[in-house]
């Protein structure tokens, strides 16, 4: 187990939800501890609290009580305006549905998060230009999302999500929408990125590929944690 | 990648809504800058023919002429009275009047009879440019009389006929003679046309037994001069004599003058409203079609006043191409109205509040015409604008990737 602090961890996190007159807990008690360079996978049944922790982890909602920190600092201390930095800043996305901006290009989509920044234009083609070669979708850096596969609008999305070197990047299904020999090129694109740089991936999955492929497997069932095992990858 | 590059780039998504919203404001914007150099051209021409055939900027009265205007109420010395004026920066000519009955071989008829000198005359007005036919009146032309259009049709005379005017000399005794018809005018105002004379003021003085005195003097101002301060400076110099405006002395057309213009700002403003409504609605439309897009570059780190910013460049480069579209489209349009105008056949000369409407109606096009289409334009829009942009801004990132 690594000693250094750790770049995400829930404490006691509960999250209500009301839909009209019923109450619902996504959420009840939830303790996670997420530390830097971990390859980690939530998997659990429908309605288990998965998305609502991964929302909560990416700063897009606050606990209803309980304590969320990202890199060390408490969600709930932040102000809108605050999250939306901390989300520019320390975390990075790859959604299900790849969620590209279709007016952009793939190198444009890549770079939009070190645009949000403030990094100058030169040093976000640098940066971009060698990480969608490493992607291996350097040679499509021009072409819209309508002109990509679904495999390569994900490797676009993963591109997007690790080019500002976040704290944590946070999964939502990532392998969902694409077919078996993409989601296995994609896994290895994440477990190259872990180890080579020591990129830290929290994945929400229902895919058994995803669950073989990562280090750690955290089981959430009714919204706590019912397993966390270290798995060899 | 620059907000104004993505801004771009979403305005053409969907290009067919971005173009109708474009050739909407352009429209509007169109319609607008001609509708209100047309109304512009005919209120400065209204005005103008107030102030240039006939009333000027500032009128000058005997004291006592409220109560008891004729012959013999009379401004003493009016030279001195104009000398003044000119040394106070003002232009001035001086009138007389008096009522009378004008005869032909075929009809008679109540007229007005106006008596001045066309040299000093001209400095101040500019009736001569309205005859419509002959000539005007000359030194060397003493019974030469120039007369309006109804009032040559109501006698039955034309150029070269002869008609008497009777009325009463200064001194009591009848003052009549045989004047010739040496020009007549087009459309002026309902009252020149049916009834006015206008004379020599040497015959005029022959003709009344009216030595000296003058019963008005009309006065006009540099352009530049605000009308109020050039009725301080002519109240000055006229001592007990009464000076009033063209606005007091015609104050229903002073007042149908300002209200048109507020009319024509009205009728811009329900133009621009149904624009608004528009462009609301395509705002609205673009920002429902990406709430879940919105919502992604939220979750991304994008903060409220760039998601603002970023609807509200989408607007703006529409707006600045229908500006330019509309504006371009117009000049054309514009040119020709000022230039040639619209001719508007049988209601020329008609009256409208005792004025004669000119027969070819032109426009007047100044920059502050198309500043304030524009700048409306950009208000409306503006409005429209924000009430989409402050939802999408608003926007709960976790809510909106979730919207279908």
């Amino acid at each position: 187990m690594t000693t250094s602090p750790p770049v995400l961890s829930f404490e006691g996190v509960t999250k209500v939800f009301h839909q009209g007159d019923v109450e619902v807990r996504a959420l009840r008690g939830l303790d996670l501890v997420v530390h830097p360079g971990e390859l980690t996978a939530i998997v659990g049944p429908s309605g288990s609290g998965k998305s609502t922790a991964l929302h909560l982890a990416g700063a897009l909602d606050v606990p209803t009580t309980g304590t969320v920190r990202v890199d060390g600092v408490d969600l709930a201390t932040l102000t809108a305006r605050e999250r939306a930095a901390l989300r520019r800043d320390r975390i990075g996305f790859v959604f299900q549905s790849y969620n590209l901006v279709p007016v952009m290009s793939a190198h444009e989509n890549a770079a939009s998060v070190l645009a949000l920044q403030g990094v100058p234009e030169a040093e976000q083609r640098t940066r971009v230009a060698s990480l969608l070669e490493e992607l291996g979708i350097g040679d499509l850096a021009d072409r819209r999302p309508d002109q990509l596969s679904g495999g390569q609008q994900q490797r676009v999305a993963i591109a997007r999500a690790v080019a500002a070197r976040p704290a944590v990047v946070l999964g939502d299904e990532p392998t969902a929408n694409v077919d078996s020999a993409t989601a296995e090129r994609l896994l290895d694109l994440i477990r190259s990125l872990n180890e080579r740089h020591g990129t830290t991936f929290l994945l929400s999955t229902h895919d058994e590929r995803v669950m073989k492929r990562v280090r750690r497997v955290v089981t959430l069932v009714d919204g706590k944690v019912a397993s966390d095992e270290t798995v060899g990858g | 990648m620059t907000l104004l590059r993505i801004a771009w780039r979403n305005v053409w998504r969907n290009s067919r809504r971005s173009l109708v919203t474009i050739a909407a404001m352009a429209f509007a914007l169109w319609t607008t800058i001609l509708y209100s150099g047309l109304v512009q051209g005919y209120l400065d021409s209204m005005e103008g023919d107030v102030l240039d055939l006939e009333v000027g900027d500032l009128q000058i009265h005997p004291e006592a002429w409220d109560d008891e205007p004729g012959l013999s109420t009379v401004i003493e010395d009016p030279a001195a009275l104009v000398a003044a004026l000119e040394e106070a920066g003002l232009t001035a000519t001086v009138r007389l009047l008096s009522g009378g009955l004008a005869a032909s071989d075929e009809a008679s008829a109540g007229v007005v009879l106006r008596g001045l000198d066309p040299v000093a005359d001209a400095r101040a007005l500019k009736l001569p440019e309205r005859l419509g036919e002959g000539r005007w009146l000359a030194a060397d032309a003493p019974k030469g009389v120039v007369i309006g259009r109804r009032l040559a049709r109501a006698l039955g005379v034309g150029l070269g006929d002869e008609l008497v005017v009777l009325s009463q000399a200064a001194d009591g005794s009848v003052a009549n003679d045989l004047f010739a018809v040496r020009g007549i005018l087009g459309p002026v105002s309902e009252g020149t046309d049916r009834a006015a004379i206008f004379l020599l003021d040497t015959t005029f003085r022959e003709l009344f037994v009216l030595p000296r005195g003058a019963h008005e003097i009309i006065v006009r101002r540099p352009a530049d001069l605000p009308l109020d301060e050039a009725a301080a400076r002519a109240r000055t110099a006229a001592g007990p004599a009464v000076v009033q405006t063209w606005r007091e002395l015609l104050p229903t057309i002073a007042t149908m003058l300002d209200s048109s213009r507020s009319v024509m700002v009205f009728v811009f403003l329900i133009i621009y409203l149904a624009i608004g409504i528009l462009v609301l609605n395509a705002v609205l439309m673009a920002v429902f079609e990406r709430v879940r897009e919105l919502g992604v570059m939220k979750a991304l780190g994008m903060g409220p006043w760039a998601v603002l910013a970023l609807i509200v460049t989408e607007t703006a480069i529409q707006t600045v191409l229908a500006i330019a579209v509309g504006t371009l489209l117009a000049a054309p349009f514009a040119w020709y109205l000022t230039v040639h105008g619209i001719n508007v056949g049988a209601l020329g000369g008609t009256a409208v509040m005792g004025l004669a409407m000119a027969e070819v109606w032109t426009g007047s096009y100044d920059l502050q015409n198309l500043t304030t289409a524009v700048v409306l334009l950009l208000v409306i829009v503006a409005f429209a604008t924000l009430i989409p942009a402050i939802r999408a801004a608003r926007l709960r990132p976790i809510d909106a990737m979730r919207y279908q």
